[in-house]
């Protein structure tokens, strides 16, 4: 048997061991049995789709041509893993929470569920994927040519049938396990499987022509080493732009890739599993470019000149008589290229089909979704016959690039495309402020001049781009010649192109972000991404009402299956508490059954058509709260504190005050104390000393015991008034006392007070200045009462007033709805800080002119308080001022 | 998942000394990338010509050298970090 038989007889056997190991893992997914079948390690082997064929063969021939190069591209998604924690998580918590279904998805739903940038980033994903599809089956052909070369060759035609063939088998493949389901995890558990065996494949075959390379052709670690010394890599040499440059691009293009992406965010099935390939992804990348340099080297040592450096991994082990590694290594290659088809065409056909497919089909059926017909095998149809067009458009481009050498280099290129998506998806992920319109224009602006300065040029000169352009530049400019635009020249061209697109696509995507306005439905996504872990519930989007439950579960059913919609609206149904078994259209439940319906066409078509059913793109006042919420919590927490801190202080000046007062009051208590002793010990001084005179004194003139006996008497009389002030002021401030309520004029009052207090027992004369004919107010009131305030005020006055001519001025007033008397003298007032004690019991003003016990003031208040008015010391006026007010309804009734 | 320590309600000064080691890990785990990009990044430094150039397998041996470092520093972070990025998620679903 020839080798090339033996070789399609084992090609063909392993591809039916995939499809076994693909059906059963979705038979056993079928079953329930997910947990072994998705677990971090089948997670971390299915991150190796990264690892295309063109880096299992193209990296040693990159190695034999460039050097250390070739590292770069590991380097790159190593240190993304490594960042996992601030990066990938909150990607991987965003694809799960928004139920996100590609990286058009995600751009997509960022920026208010756009369908155009949908669009845009899945033609970019489109363009940028069929030449590196092509680039697989090339890499197919010409290892099936190698095999071919030991025994008959392969003509050109045959390697076209082999691409043939190769595509529909992966093509059948990939309708066969990518789209069984239409399910809402959008996970694909036989694809995944069969990906993660064909990583260990490659692993292992890579792994076992370094083994032979390193130990059983240059004899061990050292001599590899040595001869890597002294072969024609000899010393460090690396272009630096190079380096840092291609650290970034395949850093951006492991986040960007729709294959990466694909297994990266949407087919993940638990957070958890990031955690450990954070560290087992980059061992894998470790592991798979360890032997790149020694086969590269042995490569160089022992092939004849002018042989291929993409093929030694295959040529070096058939050029060693080692046909059973050669094979393994063939199946490497194979595995490598295949599942990275596979996997690029799930993801493509998912996002043609979601986001180019679908709104072109709700656009044109004229009922829109709500028409009948089974949405579902639309969808479906779509999806597969995306998968077959996205393969095939690969195999056109491999057969109409005739598999030249242009191919070798579309890795990058393809690279430096979608690296474009770099800015948008990053700057809506951790920038609130990324607006629709600046990821459109940063897309724009990198992807047009990605077309220009690498894309278009990579197809050869002249093919595309006329020599014209390339010598002259566009239009005759100069400065913009596809590979040294503005005059820049000197540059690699990959660098010049990643350089020139990632810098407008910034500059373009920031500037202006920042000179537009976001939509209200953009605001909200980009606050549901930014803080996805804050608040991980998705954007709230509809205020239904007018949305009719029946038309919802007619749609619903025709793109999630019947059984699976009625599930859910039965469960949605129960959790609202309704009766029967359709939901309320309430904005929780429109915005599950998005996510849901999402999670199958994608956000932009699945609020598209909720949108059409529902007949509304409101955004609920709840929703903008929610946007504002933290705003809000910010502000209304500062404003809370600030209050608290104010009545903090309020309530310690309060305190101090109160404090003060208690102080003061404690005092006057004890010189009230010593002081209503005193007066009741002088009256009862002279009492005791009388009486006593009179008891022992037996000759005694009767006017003398007559004196005598008036002074008792006097004394025993002061001692009455006082005891009868403190027993009113007692009576008056239990509420005990019985208003005596007659009628009588002011002046009456007045006069009483005046002809009684004012002249006082020591003879001084006060001058009272009145107004009689303003006191001719009647009044309903207790007269005797409101005469002993008044007769209080003027003897305070008498008593206190410290001028030499000792005057006091009442005034009356009459209000609306009151009456007002002043009693004004014309002494130095009251002390300021003496005012708010003088209303209290037993305060004085001094002790020096002491006359009362203290009580009037206080006895008076309460009176005034008793007749519904109130009595208040002026402190602004001249002299001491005194207010008394009496309601005027008093005065009313009298009237 | 809402953490109370970062609302604004509630701003927490002072933690406990395992919680203030977990948020330490956590800034490790942000700034290992960084670590790793300036080691990766030291060979453009390197002499290109003349005296001093490093040979290849020396720079060989370096990058991988830094790689398994770099994997073992993740290994050991992802196991510190494995409670927080084990808490439970939101999907209702």
């Amino acid at each position: 048997m020839s080798t090339l038989n033996l070789l399609v007889a084992v090609c063909t056997a392993y591809v039916f061991f995939l499809f076994f190991v693909a059906f059963a893992a979705d038979r056993l997914a079928l079953q329930g049995k997910r947990a072994w079948l998705r677990s971090p390690l089948i997670y971390t082997l299915s991150l190796s789709i990264y690892c295309t064929a063109w880096t299992f063969y193209g990296a040693v021939g990159s190695a034999a041509r460039n050097g250390f190069e070739y590292l770069t591209i590991y380097l790159g998604p190593t240190l993304v893993m490594v960042s996992w924690w601030w990066l990938l998580r909150k990607l991987i918590r965003i694809g799960r929470t928004q139920k996100i279904t590609s990286i058009a998805d995600l751009i997509s739903s960022r920026y208010g569920k756009s369908s155009l940038l949908a669009a845009g980033v899945t033609i970019l994903a489109v363009i940028g994927t069929t030449p590196y599809i092509a680039l697989q089956l090339q890499s197919v052909t010409l290892s099936f040519s190698v095999f071919a070369a030991q025994s008959d060759g392969l003509a050109a035609q045959d390697q076209a049938q082999v691409a043939l063939w190769l595509s529909l088998g992966l093509a059948l493949f990939t309708v066969l396990f990518g789209t069984r389901n239409l399910d809402a995890k959008e996970r694909h558990d036989g694809v995944v499987m069969a990906i993660a065996v064909e990583a260990v494949v490659k692993l292992v075959a890579l792994l076992s022509v370094g083994i032979f390379v390193v130990w059983g052709v240059s004899g061990g670690l050292t001599e590899a080493l040595h001869r890597i010394d002294a072969s024609e890599f000899g010393e460090w040499h690396t272009d630096r732009s190079r380096w840092a440059g291609l650290i970034f691009l395949s850093a951006a293009a492991f986040l960007c890739l729709p294959r990466t992406f694909q297994v990266l965010v949407v087919e993940n099935d638990d957070e958890s599993h990031l955690r450990t390939a954070s560290w087992a992804f980059p061992l894998y990348l470790c592991l798979i470019s360890l032997f790149v340099v020694p086969i590269a080297v042995v490569g160089l040592d022992i092939m004849p000149e002018g042989s291929n450096p993409d093929l030694f991994v295959l040529t070096v082990p058939l050029a060693l008589g080692e046909n059973g590694l050669a094979m393994l290594s063939f199946l490497g290659g194979f595995s490598s290229a295949t599942s990275m088809v596979i996997v690029a065409a799930i993801a493509l056909s998912t996002m043609v089909s979601n986001h180019i497919v679908m709104p072109i089909w709700l656009h044109l059926s004229p009922s829109g979704a709500s028409v009948s017909g089974d949405v579902r095998a639309a969808v479906l149809m779509a999806r597969r016959i995306s998968i077959v067009a996205v393969v095939m458009l690969g195999y056109l481009y491999f057969r109409m690039s005739s598999g030249g050498a242009a191919l070798a280099s579309i890795g990058l290129v393809a690279f430096c495309g979608l690296a474009q998506v770099l800015p948008a998806m990053l700057g809506g992920m951790f920038w609130r402020g990324a607006t629709r319109l600046g990821a459109f224009a940063g897309l724009t602006a990198g992807f047009v001049i990605w077309l220009y300065t690498l894309y278009l040029p990579s197809f050869g000169v002249g093919t595309i781009l006329p020599m014209s352009i390339i010598d002259n530049g566009l239009f005759g400019w100069a400065w913009l010649k596809p590979d040294a635009l503005f005059g820049i020249t000197g540059l690699d061209q990959l660098m010049h192109a990643l350089l020139w697109s990632m810098l407008f696509n910034v500059v373009c995507f920031v500037s202006v972000s920042l000179v537009t306005f976001p939509s209200p439905l953009e605001r909200l996504q980009a606050a549901q991404f930014v803080n996805i872990f804050d608040h991980s519930t998705s954007a709230r989007s509809w205020s239904g009402g007018t949305a009719q439950t029946e038309d919802l579960m007619v749609m619903a059913q025709r793109i999630l299956g019947a059984g699976e919609a009625q599930a859910l609206f039965l469960r949605h149904a129960r959790r609202q508490g309704a009766r029967g078994n359709l939901p309320a259209p309430t904005p929780d439940f429109l915005e599950a059954l998005e996510r849901e319906l999402g999670s199958s066409v994608g956000a932009a078509t699945a609020h598209a058509m909720v949108g059409q059913i529902t007949g509304g793109m409101a955004i609920s006042v709840e929703d903008l709260m929610a946007v504002a919420d933290e705003t809000a919590q910010m502000l209304e927490y500062s404003a809370r504190l600030k209050e608290q801190s104010q009545e903090l202080s309020r309530t310690a000046l309060e305190l101090r005050n109160a404090n003060q007062k208690l102080t003061r009051l404690s005092i006057q208590k004890d010189a009230f104390l010593s002081q209503i002793s005193h007066e009741l010990r002088t009256p009862m001084t002279s009492i005791r000393a009388f009486s006593e005179i009179l008891r022992d004194t037996d000759q005694m003139t009767p006017a003398e015991q007559s004196r005598y006996a008036s002074i008792i008497h006097d004394e025993a009389q002061r001692l009455t008034r006082l005891l009868d002030d403190l027993l009113d002021l007692s009576v008056v401030e239990n509420g005990q006392v019985n208003l005596n309520l007659r009628d009588g004029t002011l002046r009456d009052a007045l006069d009483r007070a005046v002809s009684s207090a004012g002249i006082g027992e020591d003879g001084v004369l006060l001058d009272i200045d009145r107004d009689p004919s303003r006191e001719g107010i009647v009044l309903h009131t207790d007269l005797d009462r409101l005469s002993q305030v008044f007769i209080n005020l003027i003897a305070n006055a008498r008593k206190y007033c410290d001028a030499k001519a000792p005057r006091l001025v009442i005034r009356v007033m009459q209000e609306a709805d009151r009456v007002v008397i002043d009693f004004q003298d014309n002494g130095s007032g009251i002390a300021p800080d003496a005012v708010d004690m003088i209303f209290e019991k037993f305060a004085r003003v001094s002790d020096q002119k002491a006359g009362g016990a203290g009580l009037g003031l206080a006895i008076c208040r309460q009176v005034m308080t008793r007749l519904g008015g109130s009595v208040d010391y002026l402190p602004a006026a001249r002299g001491a001022t005194f207010r008394v007010v009496l309601p005027y309804r008093t005065a009313m009734a009298a009237q | 998942m809402k953490r109370t320590t970062d609302r604004p309600g509630s701003p927490t000064v002072f933690h406990e000394r395992r919680t203030y080691r977990r948020r330490r890990v956590m800034d490790a785990a942000r700034v290992a990338p960084g670590l790793a990009l300036i080691l990766w990044a030291l060979p453009m430094v390197w002499p290109q010509t003349g005296e001093g150039t490093v040979s290849s397998a020396t720079a060989l041996i370096y990058i991988f050298a830094v790689w398994a470092g770099v994997i073992l520093l993740t290994w050991g972070l992802s196991r510190l970090l494995a409670d927080e990025a084990d808490e439970p998620s939101d999907d209702e679903s």
